[in-house]
């Protein structure tokens, strides 16, 4: 792992540049300039824009202003999948910055998830890490830390804190001598073509012969019709988030 | 295994709660029928799940944690692709809580799967013996 520390260092450090622009409907005093920002890849959009939201408010009647939402060629941004995954499975082929739309009213319902407090990205946050853990460790990693370990994690993504967040995450990317490697590997596959959400499956890093299972064994195992070459071009992002924030590998493909 | 049916329209009511359950569920077995469910057309990409799959419905049993009220009915056939959301808005009815009051879900006894995570998938990952097993609580249990 500690050979990855550059590659672990790229992941963290990903930046999308973006331009954020209120919609033309939201009623403002005066003229609403765009605001650019460095988006990191591996958080959350409600996590990282407090200066979005103030940059806008400035112009805005506070009775105009209710919960802030985020929209890319309408279709609404889900906070709580990264921002690297949402730009990856949106936006990749667009030239940069990355055009962002700010809403403050008629937030859509049946599309997103509410995120009236900071408390509602860590719950979730923490949340995906449980779950990761216990495809890799039956949670025993996750259970035998301590509160302050969770709350160490939290902190060093919210603070972008490379080095604050791995001292606890390395514990969960490490696995006993004795076995090869997790339990089971948390992945999810993103496909830009449906509207399913996600695939998420059972998949263990060894193949019944001893033998390290690669990622094409997983793409054909979970996702056969992707890998179909039916003259197609395969695209296949690797979002790498895995080690990184919520130990998941997070894959997207966009079969063109 | 024993077959798992949705709670039916009780045929003489037990008790207040349970006649009223009965009565909000016209569209028969509420957790299955509900409007906004629309299953996804055959052939269509994505249905890679449901082609190696016997199971449409996945058999969910539900386990109170401390004092919070115990579903009369704790055995459901749920559609693969209802969510967490959709799990809770009808527990809440069904146990009558305010829309108010919070229900927290937990798998394995371990962690709160998002609102908008489908069953079919916390089956197939956190699955055992045949069922998805969820805790449910109006307070937070497991963090």
């Amino acid at each position: 792992m500690t050979d990855d520390k550059d590659v672990l260092r790229d992941v963290w450090f990903g930046r999308i540049p973006t331009c954020f622009t209120l919609y033309q409907d939201e009623i403002t005093e005066r003229e609403a300039e765009p605001y650019y920002l460095l988006l990191p890849r591996i958080s959350y959009l409600t996590l990282v824009t407090d200066k979005v939201k103030k940059h806008f408010q400035k112009v805005m009647r506070q009775e105009e202003v209710n919960e802030i939402w985020f929209e890319y060629e309408g279709t609404p941004l889900k906070w709580h999948y990264p921002i690297g995954l949402l730009f990856d499975l949106h936006a990749s082929n667009t030239a940069l910055p990355w055009s962002i739309t700010v809403h403050f009213k008629n937030f859509p319902e049946k599309d997103l998830l509410h995120c009236h407090s900071k408390d509602v990205i860590e719950a979730h946050f923490m949340a995906s890490i449980k779950e990761a853990d216990a495809l890799k460790h039956k949670s025993q990693v996750i259970n035998e830390m301590q509160k302050k370990d969770h709350k160490q994690l939290w902190m060093g993504l919210q603070n972008d804190k490379f080095e604050q967040f791995w001292a606890i995450n390395r514990k969960l990317m490490e696995y006993p001598t004795e076995d090869s490697g997790f339990r089971y590997i948390p992945f999810r596959i993103y496909q830009a073509t449906t509207e399913r959400p996600f695939i998420q499956k059972l998949f263990r890093p060894i193949a019944s012969g001893g033998q390290m299972h690669t990622l094409g064994d997983l793409l054909k195992d979970v996702c056969p019709s992707a890998v179909d070459h039916e003259g197609g071009d395969l695209r296949f992002f690797t979002h790498c988030m895995d080690i990184a924030m919520c130990s998941h590998r997070i894959y997207h493909l966009d079969k063109r | 295994m024993a077959e798992v049916e949705e709670q039916p329209v009780p045929a003489s009511p037990q008790s207040e709660e349970r006649s009223e359950a009965g009565e909000e569920a016209p569209d028969g077995g509420a957790v299955a029928a509900a409007a906004d469910a629309v299953p996804p057309p055959a052939g269509s990409p994505g249905t890679e799940e449901a082609a190696g799959d016997m199971k449409k419905k996945i058999d969910v049993l539900l386990k109170a944690v401390g004092d919070t009220p115990i579903m009369k009915t704790k055995k459901w056939a749920v559609e693969r692709t209802r969510t967490i959301q959709s799990l809770v808005d009808f527990m809440k009815k069904f146990l009558k809580l305010m829309a108010s009051e919070q229900l927290f879900i937990y798998v394995n006894q371990s962690f709160a799967p998002s609102p908008d995570q489908e069953i079919g998938t916390l089956y197939e990952c956190f699955g055992s013996d045949g069922k998805l097993v969820l805790h449910y609580c109006k307070t937070q249990a497991w963090g």
